[in-house]
This record gives C-alpha cells, sequence and structure tokens, in this order.
C-alpha cells in the first residue's frame, strides 16, 4: 500500500515533475472528462512505450525524437478515430487536446528517458505507473474543479453511449458553492497550485 | 542573506511598519467616518429604514477587517505553529488588517456579508499568505479578494445605492451611466443627474463605501505624503495622465473641462490611486519607475473605461500593473545612471497615447452617428402573430449568440417574455440568478436605466434590446 501510494504521489508527472499541464488545465471542467483524459493518455503511454521500447536497437541515437512522435501521433490519431466513432460527445469535449497528447511531455519524456533504454516489460510497467500517476493527478483536479464549479459530480455522462449508464450526483446548490471561479482556468491554476503545495508539504512528511 | 560589514557612521531611520500601518489607519479614519454618516445617519433620518439595515455598512468593515485579521492569526497558529504572542506581534508589523478594510470600502453597500468574509479570507490566504506573508507579496492582497469576489459572485454585489439614494435618484452610478451614453453627451445627462461637479468632490453622489469623498481622500493623500508614508509619484502621475488623455478626448468631441474632471472625481480613480497604487510591497521603488507605473496605471484605466463594457477600470489596472512592478524597477535602476535614454519611455508613451486617443475618438463617434439603428440591426422580428387585443411577436436579437424568444403584448405594454432557444449564452444563468426578465419587463418604461448585469453584459444587452424594439414597433 505503502509502495503504491509512493508512485502516485512521489513521482507523480503533474504533481511533483509538473508535466503535462496543459489537458489538466484545460479539459477538467467535469469528473468525467478528467478521468477519461487520464485513461487515454495512460493507454497511449503504455502502448507507445512498448513499441519503442520494441524498436529501441533499430533507431539510431540521431533520429530518436522523429520516429518517437511518428509513432505517438499514430497512437493518438488511432484514438481519436476510435473516440470520433463510438463517443462523440467525448470527443467533441476534448476537441484541440486529444491530438495535443502528441506533444504531451509525460509521454513523450517517458519514451525517450526510459523505454528507449529498457527492456519491454519494464517499459510496459513504468508507462503504466506513470499513466497511472497522470490519471489520478487529472482526476483529483477534475473532482474539485466541477465539485467547487458546478456544484455536481458527472461520474458518467459523455460515455453513456458506450457503457448505457448516466450518473451525475448533484451534491452542492446553495449561493456559495457554484463559484464560477473554479470553472475557469486561472481558478484551475490555483487549485492545481494549492494541491501541489499540499502534497510537496505532506512529501516532506512522509 | 548576505552580511556586509562597515564602518562608518549609519543614520537609521526610526520608521516601522507598525509606524506606517498607524499612519495609514489614521487616514483613512476621517473615510469610514463619512461612511458611517451617508450610509447610516443620513439614511436613518431621512427614510423609514430599521437601525439594523441601515447599521449595514459598519457590519462590512467590521466583518472585513475581523475577517482578514482572524484568517491571517490562523494562518500564523496552524502553518507556522508560532505561540500567541509572536503571532499577534507579527500581525502587528504585518499590516493584517488593511486589506479587509480596504476591500471593504471599496465594495458596494448592499454586498452581502458573507461575500466580504469570504473577499477578504481569500485576499489574505491567497493574496498575502501563500506567497509568505508580509512583504512578500506580488499583488495587493486587498484586489486579489476583491478578484475573487467579482470572478465568482459578481450578480450578488448588489447595486451601489443606499436607500436614501433610491428615492432621490434613478438609475446606477455615473460611470454606468456614462457607459450607456456611449461615452458622449452633456453636462446635463452625465453630470446632471447627480447634481454639480461640487457634489461629486464633496461625496453625495452615488458609488462604493469609500470611494466617494474626493475631498477627504485628498486630505487624506497630503496627510500621506507629508508623514512620507506613501510614494506620492505614482498618485499623482495616475491622476495627471487620466486627466490629460479625457481632457484630450473630451476637447475633441466639443465639451468642456468638466469632462476630465467628472472622469477623475466619478469611480474609484483617486480612491484607487492614493490607497491601492502607493501599497509598500507592490509597487516600484526607484523615482522613475514610479513615475512610468503612474502613467501605466493611467492609460490602462482609460483604455478599460472606454474601449470595454466594464464601467470602471481602477482596480483592474493596478492588479495588472503589479505584475509589472519589477520591469519598472529595472527600467529606472538603468536610466538613473543613463538619464539620456529617458527619451526611450517617453517616445514609447507617446506613441500608445495618440494611437489610443485616436481610437477612442473614432470610437464614440462611430458610436454617435449609428447608435440608433444599432438595435434595428441587432433584433429582427420574425412574425407577428394576432390574438383578440393580444399579439406575439416571435423575434431573434443578437448576445453572444442568437437569443430566440416570443413577446406577448397587450395595449402596447409587455405583458411576458419566453426565451425559447439561448443554447449560445454561456452565462445565461448569471440572468436566472436576478431574475433579470421580470426586471426588464417591470423597468420597461424607461428601459436604458436599467443595468446590464455584470457578469452577461451581451445576453442582458440582447433581452433590453427586444423591449425596445418590440415597443418602438407598437408605436408605429
Amino acid at each position: 500500500m505503502k509502495k503504491i501510494f509512493s508512485y502516485l504521489f512521489k513521482e507523480n508527472p503533474v504533481f511533483v515533475l509538473v508535466l503535462g499541464l496543459c489537458s489538466v488545465l484545460a479539459v477538467t471542467t467535469t469528473f468525467e472528462r478528467s478521468y477519461m483524459m487520464g485513461v487515454v493518455v495512460l493507454v497511449i503511454l503504455v502502448l507507445s512505450n512498448l513499441i519503442v521500447s520494441l524498436i529501441r536497437k533499430i533507431v539510431s541515437e540521431e533520429i530518436r525524437i522523429p520516429v518517437y512522435i511518428i509513432i505517438i501521433s499514430t497512437l493518438v490519431t488511432i484514438t481519436e478515430l476510435i473516440l470520433n466513432k463510438y463517443s462523440k460527445p467525448l470527443y467533441d469535449a476534448f476537441g484541440i487536446y486529444l491530438p495535443l497528447i502528441v506533444v504531451n511531455c509525460v509521454v513523450l519524456g517517458r519514451a525517450l528517458s526510459y523505454a528507449s533504454k529498457n527492456k519491454v516489460l519494464d517499459s510496459i510497467k513504468d508507462g503504466f505507473k506513470s499513466g497511472l500517476g497522470y490519471l489520478v493527478a487529472i482526476s483529483i483536479i477534475g473532482l474539485l474543479r466541477e465539485l467547487l464549479g458546478n456544484g455536481t459530480i458527472t461520474i458518467m455522462n459523455d460515455i453513456s453511449g458506450i457503457t448505457g449508464y448516466k450518473e451525475i450526483l448533484h451534491i452542492f446548490n446553495n449561493v456559495v458553492i457554484p463559484n464560477k471561479l473554479f470553472l475557469t482556468s486561472g481558478g484551475a491554476f490555483i487549485l492545481l497550485g494549492i494541491v501541489i503545495g499540499i502534497i510537496n508539504g505532506r512529501r516532506s512528511e512522509v | 542573506m548576505k552580511f556586509i560589514k562597515e564602518n562608518g557612521p549609519h543614520i537609521k531611520n526610526s520608521d516601522t511598519t507598525s509606524k506606517i500601518m498607524t499612519r495609514f489607519l489614521i487616514s483613512l479614519i476621517p473615510i469610514v467616518c463619512f461612511v458611517i454618516f451617508k450610509n447610516t445617519v443620513l439614511v436613518y433620518f431621512f427614510t423609514s429604514e430599521t437601525l439594523i439595515s441601515v447599521l449595514h455598512p459598519i457590519f462590512m468593515i467590521i466583518v472585513g477587517v475581523l475577517t482578514s485579521f482572524i484568517s491571517e492569526l490562523l494562518w500564523f497558529k496552524l502553518v507556522n505553529k508560532t505561540n500567541i504572542k509572536t503571532s499577534f506581534l507579527e500581525l502587528y508589523r504585518s499590516f493584517s488588517i488593511i486589506p479587509g478594510l480596504l476591500l471593504a470600502l471599496v465594495l458596494p453597500i448592499n454586498t452581502p456579508l458573507w461575500i466580504v468574509a469570504f473577499g477578504a479570507f481569500c485576499g489574505t490566504i491567497i493574496g498575502k499568505m501563500l506567497y509568505g506573508g508580509f512583504g512578500q507579496n506580488i499583488f495587493n492582497p486587498a484586489l486579489i479578494g476583491y478578484l475573487f469576489i467579482s470572478v465568482s459572485y459578481n450578480a450578488l454585489l448588489g447595486s451601489p445605492l443606499n436607500a436614501y439614494e433610491l428615492d432621490t435618484l434613478a438609475g446606477a452610478t455615473p460611470l454606468t451611466n456614462l457607459t450607456s451614453l456611449n461615452y458622449f453627451g452633456t453636462y446635463d445627462s452625465i453630470v446632471g443627474s447627480y447634481g454639480t461637479l461640487l457634489n461629486f468632490f464633496s461625496g453625495t453622489i452615488p458609488g462604493t463605501l469609500g470611494e466617494v469623498s474626493k475631498l477627504l481622500i485628498l486630505i487624506a493623500f497630503i496627510y500621506l505624503v507629508i508623514t512620507k508614508t506613501i510614494k506620492w509619484r505614482i498618485p499623482t502621475t495616475y491622476v495627471t495622465t487620466v486627466f490629460v488623455v479625457t481632457w484630450i478626448i473630451g476637447n475633441s468631441l466639443g465639451l468642456g473641462i468638466w469632462y476630465p474632471l467628472f472622469h477623475i472625481l466619478s469611480g474609484g480613480l483617486l480612491f484607487g490611486a492614493v490607497f491601492m497604487a502607493t501599497d509598500p510591497v507592490t509597487s516600484p521603488l526607484t523615482p522613475i519607475g514610479q513615475v512610468l507605473h503612474g502613467i501605466s496605471l493611467g492609460l490602462l484605466t482609460v483604455v478599460i473605461r472606454f474601449l470595454t463594457p466594464y464601467p470602471e477600470g481602477v482596480m483592474t489596472s493596478i492588479l495588472f500593473m503589479n505584475m509589472l512592478v519589477p520591469l519598472f524597477d529595472k527600467i529606472g535602476v538603468r536610466l538613473r545612471y543613463n538619464i539620456k535614454r529617458i527619451y526611450i519611455p517617453i517616445l514609447i508613451y507617446l506613441v500608445i497615447t495618440i494611437l489610443l486617443i485616436i481610437n477612442i475618438i473614432s470610437n464614440i463617434n462611430n458610436n454617435k452617428t449609428n447608435g440608433i439603428d444599432d438595435v434595428g440591426n441587432k433584433v429582427k422580428i420574425i412574425e407577428i402573430k394576432k390574438d383578440g387585443n393580444k399579439k406575439i411577436y416571435n423575434v431573434t436579437s443578437k448576445g453572444w449568440g442568437t437569443i430566440k424568444a416570443e413577446v406577448e403584448v397587450v395595449d402596447k405594454e409587455i405583458k411576458s417574455i419566453i426565451v425559447t432557444d439561448k443554447k449560445d449564452e454561456t452565462q445565461w444563468n448569471e440572468l436566472e440568478k436576478v431574475d433579470y426578465i421580470y426586471k426588464v419587463i417591470t423597468n420597461q418604461k424607461d428601459i436604458n436605466k436599467l443595468d446590464a448585469v455584470s457578469g452577461s453584459t451581451f445576453s442582458s444587452e440582447a433581452i433590453k434590446n427586444i423591449i425596445k424594439k418590440v415597443l418602438s414597433e407598437e408605436l408605429k
């Protein structure tokens, strides 16, 4: 348990390395979009680490980055097409931030620094670890933002076309809590800063 | 930290932050007294309000002061874990009650108390303590509180008129009135409904709590400058810039000297310039930097007042310019030893000012020529259904997107508006919070006097335009 906790909070790509903030700030207006973004990044991260690790002996040092970019963008395009086919509302909600996963520092960073030097199984494990950290971080931000900014928690709405299950919890509806501030990107920044501050404070204690 | 050891007599100033804070508070006492006089004593004797409701402004000030004090105390206690005695010593040094006090003074009179508390809390904790406490903050804490309030609960802020003014005056603050007139009008239409410019100077006009009495602010300014508490260059250059720019604009539109004076005396310009732009932590230290800071503040205020839908631009420009303070200081240090190059900033500011003035004048002239046809272009009547003496207009109006609505008219009077399509209006819930459509229908006779809902100006203008169009159609 302690090991998982340390994975999630001591080596978290968002809270500790402060990478991949673009999507963390942009798509986290509802909880559902946040965790779906996290899942998409997790899948792409695992697959890209797998492929990069497989071809690590063929690709020479000089052309590494273009090759990895092509691999990642292929994966992202496939995901994009799948989402467009099966879950149009989610695809519309993500908008430009879905193609932008290509330049997400977490994905390229793991490919360059880990997968290009290590064995296949280790690379998959590493990708899963980083992706899970990203998923947890983006879900926390999304949960807090939606709860404070809109007073609701969307557990499943956009993807209910696939799962056939729809659930939006209405938690707060008074004068104080649907606070528009947290739906703006400025509010997201403040929230992210406070969460990072709390986690850094706890980290030095543990 | 680097310690420098030197010989020689060092002359020490006996000023401490706690003394500066005391002088700052002394200068604010007359303003607080005036708030109590204008909003409590006058209202109590001239209207039939109850005692509790007229005491509201005093409660606002008390709540603001207490909240910022207690939240800072709690921060010291819970986060820094100091004991009570050192915390109080720290609080005495760190301007702890100023953010809450200034915040209460820049809010309109009918603001609910919990909003004041929210703003003072956010200002103190997020604007000050999270940055590392007094001396480390880059933004003015009171303005951070104001920002949080205006982003989160703009619709709940309430009107700036007290009960006495509600009886005698119609409409809004002078600056909102000016905005709705498209920045152009005669002396009577802009100043006349509030008395004369002397009323503006003495403070018997509607406005936020502390900003109205310019006389007392000037006295406070003189006191603070004589005791060397604030930097005199920032307020003077700030106000002079606004005066010069608006004087040129007014002059080229054929308006007299009262136009720039109106701009200086209305709104929170003097209050912000004296008490907020000169905050000891968040303003430049070098003399040239202070002058540049003041000029930039003035220009930005003019931009916000004339070129955006927001009537008041003082707080926003101070908050924005807080970010550029290190830059102004850097320029100030460079120019101090190379004074010949001062022509570079002068040239830049001159070009910016000229372009700004040309832009504003052409904007006002455009509005002047096609101001009336504007409503006709934005609202389109699709069909009119007649049913006895009842008429139903099917109209579209341009807000952010397009609003579709059905308007029911009986005997040349609008009975109801049913909005059928509003999916492009992102801030529609702001209108629903204040029940704006009901307000519009009850005020249909003088619709121009009704304020737009701040935070959702386009949508509320669209609704107002529907009323104007339908009524003018009826009167044909």
